[in-house]
C-alpha cells in the first residue's frame, strides 16, 4: 500500500482499516452462507460487515455489474448465462421493478 | 471429434423426437431412458447407463436439480417439470450422498441463510467468495471432475479472475494444483460411507405411520403435533400435520412428500395459508430438519419427529422453569406412558393432558431448587432436559448475525424479514453457563455504527415489530435518501427481557435483493 494513495473516501476507510489490521476480523464475522462479503466489493455486505462501502443505489450501475458477471451467484450474469435478463428493464434506474428471479420454477 | 459431433447431432434428433411425445408419455419414462433421451445429446455414453460428467458425480437432490436447471438455462435442454422431477429422483437415488456425508452442511438444504460458515481459508477464498461453501461440500467428485468445475467456472464467468484476486496472484495454478486435489481428497467420489449406505439404506415403506413432532419457529414459539404419513407410488407420500403452537395457534395442514436416496425427505405441506417445504433427514425412525415457507424461507421452524413404535421422549416445551415459579410444561414424544417426572426440586402439581404423544402438566419449582439441568422422564423414557434457573445472567439475540433484504415496492422479489428471539443464559449451581431458553422480550433496532447514524439507517431500512419480526423497507432507489441510495442499513438488534429488563444485542444487515436464488445458496 505504500506506493498507492487512496483517491476517495471508501479507499481511505479501507486503508485505515488495513493499517489497524481490522479487515480480517470483520471478514471472518460476515462469512454468511451465500453472501459475498469478501468479493471486491461484496454484493450484500462490504469488507467491514456493513453496507456503507457497497455500490448504492445498486440500480445506478446494475448492468455494469451483471454484464461482466460481477456477482453471478446473486445477480444474473448477462454475459454468458442470462443475456435477456433485463429485456423488460433496459433502464435499470427506472425499470428495476421488471427484473425477476431466474432459477427455473416448477410449474 | 467427428464422432462426438455426430453423436451430438444424433442426440439433437433424439431431443426433437422426444419433444414430439406427449408430456404424459414423457412422465412415464424412467431414469435410464430419460438420461438417454435428454442428456446424450451432449454427454457421451460410457456404457451400462453411464455418461460423461454425469456419472462421475454425486449430489443432493437440490444439487441435481441445480445441475439440470443449469442445463436448461445454459445449454437449451428442453425438459418438462415432470421429467425433471423423475430425473432428479433417479440421479439423487443412484448418485446421492450418505447421511454422514451431509453432516454439518445440511443448513444449505434447510435454507438457514444466516449461518456463518467456517471453512478453511483456501476453500473460502476459492469458492465461498461468491456462493456458500456448503454448495461445494455437498458434492462428491474425483479430481478430474473438480478440475472440470474450475475450468467451467472460468469459461462461464471470466471476471471471477478478479474475485480470485488475479491482480495480486497467479490464482489458476493455485485452484488447479492445490484446491482441486484437496477437494478430491476431502469430497471424493468413492467413499466407504457411500458404499455402506447403498447397502444399508432402508426402503421407503419404513416411513408410513404416525410421527410425533416438536418444533420451534423464531418469533412465534414452540409447536408440536402429529404428522401422518401414507404411502403413495414411487417413494412418494401423502402427509397430514395436526398440531398447535404453544400459544394455541393451530398447525394443521396436508400435502405430499418424496423420499430420495433412502433418507432425504422433501415435502410440500399447506398449513393455513402458507406453503411449507419440508427438508428432513429421515434416519432410524427419526426425522430432523426444517420446515419453511416456499416463498419466504426465513420463516421456518426447526423440526424433529419420532415414529410410533419407537418409544422416545423428544422434547420439553418450554425446556426451562424458574426456581420458585409455576408453569405449564409439555412433553412431546412417541409411546409416552407412565408418570412424568421433572427432576429434583420440580413438582408436577397436575397432569392436564396425557396421550401417547403428549403429556401436558402444571409444574412448580421450589424456591430453593438448585439451578441446573434436570433429566426429565415419562415412565422409563428419558433423554431430554429441563433447565431450572434462578436468574438471568446474559441475553443473546438469536440469530446473532443476520441478513434481511429489501424487496417488493412494486417488484416481484419478496422482502426477506429478520426474525429474532432473546435467548437467556444463567448459571448452574457450579457456576457454569446454563442455557435457559427463549424468554419474552421487547425489541428495537439502533444504528450499528457512526456511519449508520449519519445515513439514518434506522429511519429507512425497515421496521422492527413488537414480536421480534423485522420488516425491511421497499426495494429500489430511495429519492429521500442521500444519493438516492437503497433502503439498506447496518443495525443493532436489541432485546430487552420483559421480566427483569436485561438486554442483549445482535447485528443485522439489511441489504439489497438477490435475483439468482437456487435451492442451495
Amino acid at each position: 500500500m505504500k506506493h498507492l494513495k487512496p483517491l476517495n473516501n471508501k479507499a481511505r476507510i479501507l486503508e485505515q482499516a488495513a493499517a489497524e489490521d481490522r479487515i480480517e476480523e470483520v471478514v471472518a464475522m460476515s462469512a454468511v452462507a451465500g453472501c459475498t462479503a469478501t468479493t471486491d466489493p461484496g454484493w450484500e455486505v462490504d469488507a467491514f460487515g456493513g453496507v456503507s462501502s457497497l455500490c448504492q443505489p445498486m440500480e445506478a450501475d446494475l448492468y455494469g455489474c451483471s454484464d461482466p458477471c460481477w456477482w453471478p451467484a446473486q445477480v444474473p450474469d448477462m454475459m454468458s448465462t442470462y443475456q435477456d435478463w433485463n429485456a423488460q428493464a433496459t433502464n435499470s434506474a427506472d425499470d428495476w421493478r421488471n427484473l425477476g428471479t431466474v432459477f427455473p420454477k416448477d410449474k | 471429434m467427428k464422432t462426438t459431433r455426430l453423436r451430438r447431432h444424433a442426440g439433437k434428433l433424439a431431443l426433437v423426437a422426444a419433444a414430439l411425445l406427449s408430456t404424459q408419455a414423457m412422465a412415464a419414462e424412467q431414469g435410464p431412458s430419460l438420461l438417454q433421451n435428454k442428456c446424450m445429446g451432449c454427454h457421451i455414453p460410457e456404457g451400462n447407463d453411464t455418461y460423461s460428467r454425469i456419472s462421475h458425480q454425486r449430489k443432493t437432490p437440490e444439487g441435481w436439480l441445480m445441475s439440470i436447471a443449469r442445463m436448461q438455462v445454459m445449454h437449451g435442454l428442453q425438459i418438462s417439470d415432470d421429467d425433471r422431477r423423475t430425473l432428479v429422483k433417479y440421479l439423487a437415488d443412484k448418485q446421492g450422498l450418505a447421511p454422514s456425508e451431509t453432516d454439518g452442511v445440511r443448513y444449505a438444504m434447510e435454507r438457514r441463510l444466516n449461518t456463518v460458515e467456517h471453512f478453511d481459508t483456501q476453500l473460502s477464498e476459492t469458492c465461498g467468495r461468491c456462493h456458500s461453501g456448503a454448495r461445494v461440500a455437498l458434492q462428491r467428485r474425483p479430481a478430474k471432475e473438480w478440475e472440470h468445475l474450475v475450468n467451467f467456472h472460468l469459461g462461464q464467468w471470466p471476471s471471477l479472475e478478479y474475485q480470485a484476486q488475479a491482480r495480486d496472484r497467479d490464482w489458476l495454478p493455485i485452484a488447479l494444483q492445490q484446491v482441486v486435489p484437496e477437494l478430491a481428497k476431502r469430497y471424493p467420489l468413492d467413499n466407504p460411507a457411500w458404499a455402506e449406505w447403498q447397502k444399508a439404506k432402508p426402503n421407503a415403506d419404513v416411513l408410513p405411520g404416525q410421527w410425533a413432532f416438536s418444533g420451534h419457529m423464531l418469533a412465534k414459539g414452540d409447536v408440536r403435533g402429529v404428522m401422518s404419513v401414507t404411502a403413495e407410488q414411487g417413494d412418494t407420500f401423502k402427509v397430514e400435520v395436526k398440531g398447535a403452537y404453544a400459544d394455541g395457534t393451530p398447525f394443521n395442514g396436508s400435502g405430499t412428500a418424496i423420499l430420495y436416496n433412502g433418507y432425504e425427505w422433501r415435502g410440500n405441506v399447506k398449513v393455513g395459508d402458507a406453503n411449507l417445504r419440508q427438508v428432513f433427514a429421515a434416519v432410524d425412525g427419526e426425522m430432523k430438519g426444517r420446515m419453511f415457507e416456499a416463498e419466504h424461507d426465513e420463516r421456518g421452524l426447526d423440526f424433529t419427529a419420532v415414529k410410533e413404535g419407537k418409544a422416545r421422549l423428544l422434547a420439553v416445551q418450554p425446556a426451562f422453569i424458574k426456581a420458585g415459579g409455576e408453569s405449564e410444561i409439555t412433553l412431546v414424544g412417541s409411546g409416552l406412558d407412565g408418570k412424568p417426572d421433572l427432576g429434583s426440586g420440580v413438582e408436577v402439581t397436575e397432569v392436564l393432558e396425557q396421550t401417547p404423544t403428549l403429556v401436558r402438566v402444571k409444574a412448580r419449582a421450589a424456591a430453593d431448587a438448585k439451578p441446573g439441568q434436570r433429566e426429565v422422564a415419562v415412565g422409563a423414557l428419558k433423554g431430554v432436559n429441563l433447565a431450572v434457573y434462578d436468574k438471568v445472567e446474559e441475553v443473546k439475540v438469536v440469530p446473532a448475525f443476520s441478513i434481511a433484504r429489501i424487496g417488493e415496492n412494486g417488484a416481484s422479489v419478496p422482502k426477506v424479514q429478520g426474525r429474532f428471539e432473546a435467548e437467556a443464559w444463567g448459571k448452574d449451581a457450579n457456576g457454569q453457563p446454563l442455557r435457559i431458553g427463549y424468554l419474552p422480550a421487547t425489541w428495537k433496532v439502533e444504528p450499528f455504527n457512526e456511519r449508520a447514524v449519519e445515513d439514518e439507517d434506522v429511519k429507512f431500512a425497515g421496521k422492527m415489530q413488537p414480536d421480534g419480526v423485522f420488516v425491511p423497507g421497499g426495494a429500489g432507489p430511495n429519492p429521500e435518501r442521500k444519493m438516492m441510495t437503497n433502503n439498506a442499513g447496518n443495525l443493532k438488534v436489541i432485546a430487552t427481557l420483559a421480566d427483569g429488563g436485561q438486554t442483549g444485542e445482535g447485528h443485522m444487515i439489511v441489504t439489497v435483493q438477490r435475483w439468482n436464488n437456487p435451492p442451495l445458496p
